[in-house]
């Protein structure tokens, strides 16, 4: 009897323990399939990079199939040559400038969407959609024709409506004026993703916070700055890293918009600049570790947003 | 908490995938079919020497077969990277002549110095010194294409031109075109700014060059007088009878579009823009363009593909098919397309062939193409156009940035 008790026990205590252990490897045998398919289409192409970059890896090479191990060589070649740093400074800068306008010009749509009657908010969301879902390779071409210096629809515009005369403007003529191009392009196509998502986070914010705010005399900028920014900041993060991220690495639209033929070290961007170092001089070892020194940057430059971001998460 | 595990995973990845960046392309060849690379040109303007090169071939060869995969030039070198990291290039390749040094000096093509191909004592001699490399033969010359003027007859008519013998008559020509057209957006001569083909040209009519070996090293020339002064007369030319903008390139807009749209009386390309010139195809006609020296032709960049065979692919099998590609035959074919057959034998006395009899071709270093590719001396150009620095500033600014690049 006590061995059959004891028997008894010992499975009511067993059974517990087996059911927890199914119950908590549920989550991990839930994201096996993410993380298998994460490390065979990101983990291996990695892999694969690092190793490249410790090599001599060009055309020759490629052909015997076997790379020249040089150690550091990539790399220090890469932080010795004054055009590297150059062009970081300048993707510094022109990723500022593109994110900085996305989510300002983003967020403002979007509070325009909340104001709007319903039938105008239909309207502008169908329009942002459509910019979004625009392949950017599409979206240069058109705007290569629209403000060609030959034929251009910019230019007939602005020279109809008197703002100068601007028959043959190259709007391409100069470094600045190349990158404000590039710029303007990018911000167009990314509003939309940052004006849709900040419109839905705007649904998020408590109307009774807002209208207790305003009753205590807030303005519009106070009831942002102190009840709706709070709110939406996770939001703005998540944004604000994205498009960082996408931004400081982005190749289709200054390659394409700038031209193969007008790419130079005036005006390189990090994505132009691995391309062209890498492919176009069949230095795939030099471009790996390029790549590798880019990673490293966006990392380093959205540290500080996951940090904030983890710190949140802690906080909950 | 669990938003925003989730939005650092998508971070996360999204931060791996700008640093991966691998395409790839597959040629791809069975067994008993050759498989040859060749240019959209052949397709849209010869198809049918193509098709009478497969036949032969394939008559000479039973059991083989043919497929021709046709490539864009923008793009055709990225696939053949891959192919040949993939191990699957194509047997045979259509290459540019700029092309050809730096995939040679690689080792991507199979010597083919020891074959006996067609007029191979008569080849083309600008076009067959491309396709060597290291005294070896590694590139069979396909055909080439001579740069000319193209003009409407009726401007120039209009304008009291007779065809202009040097730089100057060409000058005062374009000056009185423009009198009488004064349009801001209309060329007497349509040339892109930073379109070095033609500004090299007037370095070598005088008497500069790019580069030059010395002591088996290269020195960049752009700096030295003769090549100054054909700058020079570059800008001169340029400033007096083109309006496109300084930074302006002969891809975007092409030039024949320019005439197209009746933006231009005339411009200095290809020698196949007569094609494309829209509702004025009938009222244009072509001449060489004028030395700076009277009654001398300008050296003209002479452009043109070469046939090589990649490492991998079937060698006997390729240069039968080249041979019969390039017999005299398919030469005679291509020449009556207006191309510049590879042979001196079968040359004659049309526009492009005259203006090819006096030719330059870019300095053949296996780092030419990084030259290119950087496009330093476009930047040159736009420099020296638009004002922003003096000739000789940005002459000698290019001719370093030539030197380092191609002894690296």
């Amino acid at each position: 009897m006590t061995v059959a008790a004891e028997a008894i026990a010992h499975r009511s205590r067993r059974r517990p323990r087996l059911k927890r252990i199914a119950h908590a490897s549920v989550p991990y045998l839930l994201i096996l399939p993410v993380i298998v398919v994460i490390t065979a289409i990101l983990g291996y192409p990695l892999y694969k990079l690092v190793t490249l970059s410790f090599q001599q890896y060009g055309l020759a090479e490629l052909i015997q199939k076997k790379g020249v191990w040089i150690g550091f060589d990539n790399f220090s070649s890469v932080l010795h040559d004054e055009v590297f740093w150059r062009v970081l400074l300048r993707t510094v800068i022109f990723t500022a400038a593109n994110v900085g306008l996305t989510i300002g010009l983003g967020t403002l749509i979007a509070f325009l969407l909340v104001r709007v009657s319903t039938w105008v908010r239909i309207l502008l969301t169908a329009g942002l959609v459509l910019v979004w879902s625009m392949p950017a390779v599409v979206a240069v071409q058109v705007w290569v024709w629209m403000t060609n210096f030959e034929n251009g629809i910019l230019n007939y515009v602005l020279t109809e409506l008197h703002v100068g005369d601007y028959t043959g403007h190259d709007w391409y003529g100069s470094t600045f004026s190349k990158l404000g191009m590039v710029t303007l392009l990018i911000v167009w196509g990314a509003i939309p993703f940052v004006a849709i998502t900040v419109y839905a986070g705007l649904a998020q914010v408590p109307r009774e916070l807002v209208e207790a705010a305003e009753i205590d005399g807030a303005g519009p900028g106070r009831v942002f700055r102190d009840v709706t920014f709070p709110v939406l900041k996770p939001i703005f993060l998540i944004l604000t890293s994205l498009s960082i991220i996408w931004d400081f690495g982005v190749f289709t639209q200054p390659y394409l918009l700038i031209g193969s033929s007008a790419v130079d070290t005036s005006n390189y961007l990090m994505g132009v600049y691995v391309f062209i170092e890498g492919y176009s001089h069949s230095d795939f070892g030099r471009g790996a570790a390029i790549s590798l020194l880019m990673l490293l940057i966006v990392a380093v430059l959205s540290i500080f947003y996951v940090r904030r971001m983890v710190k949140m998460g802690e906080a909950q | 908490m669990n938003v925003r595990a989730m939005a650092a995973a998508v971070l996360v990845a999204a931060l791996a995938v700008v640093a991966v960046g691998v395409g790839g392309a597959s040629g791809g060849s069975s067994a008993n079919t050759l498989t040859v690379w060749l240019q959209v040109d052949a397709q849209s303007g010869w198809s049918e020497v193509v098709a009478a090169a497969n036949a032969q071939f394939k008559a000479q060869n039973p059991g083989w077969d043919v497929d021709v995969q046709y490539q864009t030039w923008g793009t055709h070198l990225a696939k053949f990277d891959a192919t040949l990291a993939g191990g699957n290039a194509p047997d045979v390749i259509e290459m540019g002549n700029t092309e050809m040094t730096k995939y040679s000096a690689a080792g991507a093509f199979q010597d083919l110095t020891a074959i006996s191909f067609p007029n191979k004592s008569t080849w083309l001699q600008g076009l067959a010194a491309s396709g060597r490399y290291g005294g070896k033969i590694y590139g069979v010359p396909y055909y080439a294409g001579s740069r000319v003027v193209t003009y409407r007859t009726d401007l120039f008519r209009q304008a009291g031109g007779k065809i202009p013998q040097s730089q100057a008559e060409f000058i005062a020509l374009a000056k009185r075109i423009g009198a009488k057209n004064k349009a801001k957006t209309f060329s007497p001569v349509y040339i892109a700014g930073t379109d070095w083909y033609v500004a090299m040209s007037f370095v070598y009519d005088y008497g500069g060059q790019i580069a030059i070996t010395r002591k088996g090293k290269w020195v960049g020339t752009l700096d030295k007088p003769a090549a100054l002064a054909g700058l020079a007369a570059y800008k001169r030319f340029f400033e007096a009878s083109s309006r496109a903008p300084a930074g302006s390139n002969e891809g975007t807009p092409p030039p024949y579009d320019v005439m197209a749209h009746g933006n231009a009386a005339s411009t200095y390309g290809a020698g196949w823009f007569t094609c494309c010139v829209g509702d004025y195809k009938n009222k244009v006609a072509q001449f060489v363009m004028p030395s700076h020296t009277k009654g001398q032709p300008i050296p003209g960049f002479l452009g043109g593909s070469d046939l090589a065979v990649p490492v991998g692919g079937n060698k006997d099998k390729a240069a039968a098919w080249i041979s019969a590609f390039t017999d005299n035959a398919s030469m005679t074919a291509l020449r009556a397309k207006g191309n510049i057959p590879n042979t001196t034998s079968l040359l004659g006395t049309s526009v492009n062939e005259r203006a090819a009899r006096k030719s330059w071709f870019v300095p053949q270093s296996k780092n030419w193409v990084n030259v290119e590719n950087g496009n330093v001396l476009r930047t040159m150009l736009q420099r020296i156009l638009s004002g922003r620095s003096s000739i000789k500033d940005a002459a000698s600014v290019a001719s370093d940035n030539i030197t380092y690049t191609l002894n690296q």
